[in-house]
């Protein structure tokens, strides 16, 4: 029996989107799901702050997207491992909480030597962390290689001026 | 036949008054008050206080019901995404098609004119052919894509709206434009003088362009947003049309749709050429199909440089982005990508060499084949070897990570830069012997042609290769920009080496005259192949420039808080595109036999007496 060109053809054309299909179904499965927002109570201490920031880190702050921890070798963005013990160093005349604010509201301000710039500002969207949650990210980037400072009423360079509660980065007993 | 005619329309008659007749008596049925006595004398029943209660009540609410804006409205069963994005990919497929022929149409038609060669004139009519009940589709569900964007998306929408409103009358005067220019394009074919007639084109193409481009400023805001404040509060019209992405996207689709348009053509002419009964029209079919696939892949081998620069603009606008495009959630979606791309440069060179069968004295180029199947297949499984594999935790363990100490080298973006270079590289190999077959140049300095020719291939080669390699032992900032020397070397080689070739084969000798008609017919299966790779990349490729905004509907400034607001699993994504490609191959099947319906004879109703000759069983005899 001879089968008909135009019924070859449909059959190449499903067979053809077939196989891509299935190599669509070969490769790893993810569904992206919007950041989780994680609720932020102005009591916490050092510990649970520290906690908080590397769950921020790991979502909605999308920071592992581009930075690594602990990786050698060619890299497109700083590794952030003892980030804690240097930034400190980093710029003279600003404290590591200073330079960690400032990396995160104004990133293009100050570019790690041999890195280029592309860190966007992460308070403003699509990212937009808010002030409480830079806080808790601080905390956390202070504890890889030092000890956590930052208070929830630290009043960083770059916050929106007047929140209640707050003391200056380097002022009161918060500040490094 | 008339008598059967006669007795189906009485049957459907009665079966229509049938389901009326029914339909009166099951409403007769309704409960009603008894008869005692005239309405005006009796009390209400207690039932119809109860129902005229009701009603008050639900007239009064109804009267206070607050007016409330939707922001979203559900499709059923598949949701509004998936409804929109079935709608929106058909559209630009159609659209893809109709921007893409009138644009090789016009230049075969001016090769015609200018050699005077009738068959390129013909050739470029057929083309035409399928340009006008694709513009009807492509119009069709442009108007489908924008009620259903307002039906179902309705605040986003008109978001859009508020930002372009400019921009919408000049879309549509073009578009009135654009259906005069091709419309008498199409018609006006040999009514006008040739000069007038290609000034026709000229205008349906830069009409078409001028469509593309503000079309793509709504879509590209989308993903890059300018001219908006931070609330998105429009600050310059300009601007958000001019915006990060837009000008590549220009410049990538109008590549692209020339590449899908020829392959799609290229489909048409092997359908016919399939179909056809005679030599002549094989012949034909074989020329059109190699034209349109001729089209196809010199579209398609400048292709990733344009997606290069769309990348790299993406980066530049967001570094999120560009990374969540290449190494986050989309990092896979590209080996999708690398076995489509991998597919169509094996085909297109498959094709390529069947296509040498034709000529006489092509024996001397097809011992080349082998050499250059072998380099198609490397570089094709370069290109689409992951950087980490899915693999258990003892793999993981026994590879001392999630890349294969080996083989995740190939992974990098270094190993595919110049996989994809030398895989260019290579088809453009290939067109070059077929070009040669049957020919032998005449010129003197032919030695030295052919020996310089070597030579760029072999120095553009050693400079993709060299900086491949040196890309692992540098910084990421330095490996990136060494794309744009591989990129630069591979073009270079391409144009120097077609100049000379050009230059060489004037007046060459012929030893063979290419038999139009004489291929195989598996080649015309391999045209078809391309056109439905083709088509898929496009809605891959589409559903990634989409899906890189994740959950907004206008990155960083309008958020999607719709329940389709995630980006789904990339098996999801295949289906829903294969789903749509079938579609669009569907409908263009249809376009395909309304093209061919020009070609048949006139219907005329049989005369008694042919109805006799041709029914025996009716013969007097």
């Amino acid at each position: 029996m001879k089968v008909p060109v135009v019924l070859k053809i449909a059959a190449l054309a499903v067979a053809t989107t077939s196989f891509y299909t299935y190599i669509g179904q070969l490769v790893p499965q993810k569904e992206v799901h919007p950041p989780v927002e994680i609720l932020i109570s102005k009591e916490m201490g050092p510990e649970e702050m520290r906690r908080v920031g590397r769950l921020v880190m790991d979502g909605k702050g999308l920071c592992f997207t581009c930075h690594t921890m602990g990786k050698k070798g060619p890299l497109r963005f700083p590794d952030l491992e003892g980030i804690g013990s240097r930034a400190g160093e980093r710029i003279p005349g600003l404290s590591d909480v200073e330079y960690l604010a400032q990396s995160i509201y104004e990133p293009e301000k100050f570019i790690v030597p041999g890195f280029n710039p592309g860190m966007p500002v992460i308070n403003k969207p699509p990212i937009g962390l808010t002030d409480d949650e830079i806080l808790a990210v601080i905390a956390y980037l202070q504890s890889l290689g030092g000890t956590p400072t930052v208070t929830m009423q630290t009043q960083l360079p770059g916050q929106a001026p007047g929140r209640a509660g707050s003391e200056g980065a380097t002022g009161g007993g918060t500040s490094p | 036949m008339m008598k059967k005619i006669t007795l189906a329309i009485f049957a459907a008659l009665a079966a229509f008054a049938l389901t009326v007749a029914i339909a009166t008596l099951l409403l007769k049925r309704e409960y009603r008050a008894p008869i005692a006595a005239a309405k005006a004398t009796t009390e209400a029943t207690p039932r119809d206080v109860g129902l005229a209660d009701q009603a008050a009540e639900q007239a009064k609410r109804d009267q206070e019901k607050p007016y409330v804006e939707a922001e979203y409205r559900p499709f059923p069963k598949v949701g509004s995404r998936v409804a929109i994005w079935v709608v929106a990919q058909l559209h630009l497929l159609f659209a893809a098609f109709v921007l893409a022929v009138p644009l090789f149409a016009l230049i075969i038609e001016f090769i015609g004119y200018r050699t005077k060669d009738k068959r390129y004139d013909r050739l470029a009519h057929e083309f035409t052919k399928l340009l006008s009940v694709s513009f009807s589709l492509t119009g069709t569900f442009g108007a489908f894509l924008t009620f259903m964007l307002v039906i179902l998306y309705p605040k986003f929408t008109s978001y859009l709206v508020s930002v372009f409103s400019l921009t919408f009358l000049p879309y549509v005067l073009l578009f009135f434009a654009e259906a005069f220019f091709l419309y008498t394009y199409y018609y006006g074919w040999g009514k006008f003088s040739p000069r007038v007639h290609l000034l026709l084109g000229l205008g349906l193409n830069i009409v078409g362009t001028a469509i593309m481009l503000i079309a793509n400023s709504w879509l590209t805001f989308m993903t890059s947003p300018a001219g908006v404040s931070e609330q998105g509060a429009l600050i310059n019209v300009w601007d958000a049309v001019t915006n990060f992405t837009w000008m590549p996207i220009n410049v990538h689709r109008i590549i692209a749709n020339v590449a899908f348009g020829g392959s799609v053509a290229a489909a048409y002419a092997a359908y016919k050429f399939l179909q056809a009964d005679n030599d002549e029209d094989r012949a034909h079919y074989d020329w059109m199909g190699y034209i349109g696939n001729f089209v196809a892949i010199c579209a398609f081998l400048p292709l990733p440089f344009a997606g290069y620069w769309l990348a790299k603009e993406i980066y530049a606008y967001s570094q999120t982005m560009g990374l969540q495009m290449m190494g986050g959630a989309f990092s896979w979606l590209f080996i999708i990508q690398a076995v489509l791309i991998g597919n169509l440069f094996l085909a297109a060179n498959y094709y390529l060499w069947l296509g040498m069968g034709r000529v006489e004295g092509a024996q001397q180029f097809q011992k080349y084949i082998k050499y250059l199947l072998i380099l198609v297949a490397v570089c094709f499984a370069v290109w689409a070897t992951p950087r980490s594999i899915i693999s258990t935790v003892s793999e993981v363990r026994a590879m001392g990570g999630s890349s294969h100490p080996a083989l995740g080298f190939l992974g990098v973006m270094s190993a595919k830069n110049t996989a994809v270079n030398i895989l260019i590289l290579t088809t453009y190999l290939s067109f070059l012997l077929y070009r040669r077959t049957g020919k032998t140049p005449v010129v003197r300095w032919a030695k030295a042609g052919n020996r310089a020719q070597l030579a760029i291939f072999l120095v553009a080669a050693a400079i993709v290769l060299f900086l491949g390699v040196y890309g692992y032992f540098v910084e990421a900032r330095v490996r990136i920009a060494f794309s744009v020397p591989q990129v630069l070397s591979v073009l270079l080689a391409m144009v120097s080496v077609t100049v000379i070739d050009i230059f060489m084969f004037k007046g060459a000798r012929s030893t063979g005259e290419a038999r139009w008609g004489k291929i195989p017919a598996i080649s015309q299966y391999v045209l078809i192949f391309i056109a439905v790779s083709f088509t898929w990349l496009m809605g891959l490729m589409g559903y990634v420039r989409s899906g890189l905004r994740q959950h907004w509907h206008v990155y960083g400034v309008m958020r999607d808080t719709s329940v389709d607001a995630f980006t789904p699993t990339l098996g999801f994504a295949t289906q829903v595109v294969s789903v749509t490609v079938l579609i669009f191959f569907l409908l263009i099947a249809f376009v395909f036999w309304l093209a061919s319906l020009g070609g048949r004879k006139d219907w005329e109703e049989a005369s008694p007496g042919t109805s006799a000759d041709t029914h025996p069983e009716a013969s007097p005899s």
